[in-house]
């Protein structure tokens, strides 16, 4: 009898212990799960932090960019709407030459920073991972700008080549910029190209996914 | 009997030719109307090569019939570069005969076009990549979708407010928001970004380009569309006709010309050759809006 009811007491006993230790599992569980959020909420913040760092930084530079454009541009005759071609293509050819030999050692990643090109990177996963993406992908399609073309920082975009027209989702994700450059894609790299002299202003490389 | 005959032969013919008025499949004339806006549309048409040149010449043809006003392009107007000789070989020399007889030309940019064309006096851009006009009843918004940003997209829907209800709404750009053209296709992305203002402001037609054939859709959301995007680049046998598909053409180059008279919009797709092959008529209608507002 007694030998029975110290048999049921250590049962209760063990039973009590496997409760307490569920419990306490549950409880560590649930904290760590917390912290897990917390500090993914945390990172997640860091990063939108910085993105809109590196965004601001490549506005910065591109309105410093915009601001020799300007100068430069003004002290060439000015470029109208006109019957001849030839003034369209003399005024882009001089303002060219112009801009290089006001930045002579302009180079990849004036414009994209490290932090600029991270952010650029960030925007451009969120929306080519959103649901409506499909045409976003545009620069593999046929009929895109050769992904091999030479992109060479104050060259110029090549005559014959054509454009890839920007999904209206991209650029709404991209910060906007002013009306002297304008945003372009070649294959997976994004620039930055000057409108009228079609000046490549900066390349960011490897910002698209490749082909899948 | 013989009377009867002939009646039900004249009520069949009649019947048969409605339809296909309706559907596009007849000849339908113009009604060439005092005060009427008449234009010609042509897309993808600037390489220089023979092609463009005769249809440019079969456009002066037609003019003689049905005197055009104008002609609005829906881009790649100029394919092979940027240099003043381009600019000759791919429009001044081939449009000769229509520029010398004082025909306006409101060009769009495509995605082989420099931006820098918006300077050329020709293209009536003034320097803008996108722009509107109108001619008499209707409001013309030429777009660039090369590059639909924010910006762009706040000046059309201030554009498209501003136009009101009273007259036609006619967009017109390069890449088509429904295309059957197995090489490019739709531009869906676009279409999420631009559909949505054209059915909430009441927009009639839109024309584009950049698959190089001719295609007219059946009414989407109430809103006609077509691709003509065959006047000098042409992908024959590229059109893969569709459930939206009201008539295509990929067997050769070819211009629409269009009249619209009042709540009527006529217009005909010619071949290069001349052949009309399409051809109908839009009426425009009051259709109800997400907001519950009506557009004529």
């Amino acid at each position: 009898m007694t030998r029975l009811m110290t048999a049921r007491a250590s049962r209760s006993r063990i039973r009590s212990g496997l409760l307490a230790l569920a419990i306490s599992v549950l409880a560590t569980g649930l904290v760590s799960g917390q912290a897990a959020t917390v500090s993914k909420n945390q990172k997640e913040q860091a990063e939108q932090a910085a993105d809109l760092a590196g965004f601001q930084e490549f506005g910065a530079r591109v309105q410093a960019y915009v601001k020799l454009q300007k100068t430069v541009e003004g002290s060439l005759p000015g470029l109208g709407p006109t019957d001849l071609p030839e003034m369209i293509t003399a005024h882009q050819e001089a303002l060219a030459r112009k801009i290089r030999e006001a930045r002579p050692h302009a180079k990849t990643g004036d414009l994209f920073t490290s932090a600029a090109h991270s952010a650029f990177r960030h925007a451009t996963r969120s929306v080519l991972e959103g649901p409506h993406s499909a045409s976003s992908l545009a620069y593999m399609q046929p009929g895109a700008p050769s992904p091999g073309m030479r992109l060479v920082v104050n060259e110029i975009y090549p005559d014959t080549a054509p454009f890839t027209a920007l999904s209206p989702e991209l650029l709404a994700a991209f910060p906007a910029l002013p009306a002297e450059v304008a945003y372009a894609i070649v294959g997976r790299t994004l620039l930055v190209i000057d409108v009228k002299s079609r000046l490549i202003v900066d390349v960011a490389r490897l910002m698209f996914p490749p082909p899948s | 009997m013989r009377m009867r005959r002939v009646l039900l032969s004249l009520v069949f013919s009649i019947g048969v030719t409605l339809v296909l008025a309706a559907r596009g499949g007849a000849d339908v004339a113009f009604p060439l109307q005092a005060n009427s806006v008449r234009f010609a549309a042509i897309g993808d048409m600037g390489t220089g090569e023979s092609f463009q040149i005769d249809v440019a010449r079969q456009m002066a043809k037609s003019r003689e019939a049905f005197p055009f006003e104008f002609v609005i392009t829906l881009g790649d107007n100029i394919y092979t570069g940027s240099a003043p000789s381009d600019f000759d070989k791919d429009f001044a020399v081939p449009y000769k005969p229509l520029l010398d007889a004082g025909v306006q030309f409101y060009a769009a940019l495509g995605n082989h076009d420099s931006t820098n064309e918006r300077f050329y006096k020709p293209f009536n851009m003034n320097g803008a990549n996108y722009y509107t006009y109108k001619k008499g009843n209707v409001r013309f918004f030429a777009l660039d979708s090369n590059y639909m940003d924010p910006k762009q997209v706040a000046w059309l829907t201030s554009q498209l407010s501003d136009a009101g209800t009273g007259g036609w709404k006619i967009c017109y750009f390069h890449h088509p928001l429904y295309s059957s053209g197995m090489f490019h296709g739709p531009d869906l992305d676009l279409r999420k970004t631009l559909e949505p203002l054209f059915v909430t402001y009441g927009v009639d037609a839109v024309f584009a380009g950049h698959d190089h054939v001719y295609e007219r859709i059946l009414p989407q959301r109430g809103i006609y569309y077509f691709t003509e995007g065959a006047s000098g680049e042409l992908r024959a046998g590229n059109l893969a006709p569709s459930a939206i598909t009201a008539k295509g053409f990929d067997a050769d180059r070819s211009f629409m010309m269009i009249e619209i008279a009042g709540d009527d919009l006529y217009f005909r797709t010619t071949s290069r050759a001349g052949v009309v092959v399409d051809s109908g008529v839009i009426h425009r209608t009051i259709r109800p809006t997400p907001g519950g507002v009506s557009h004529e």
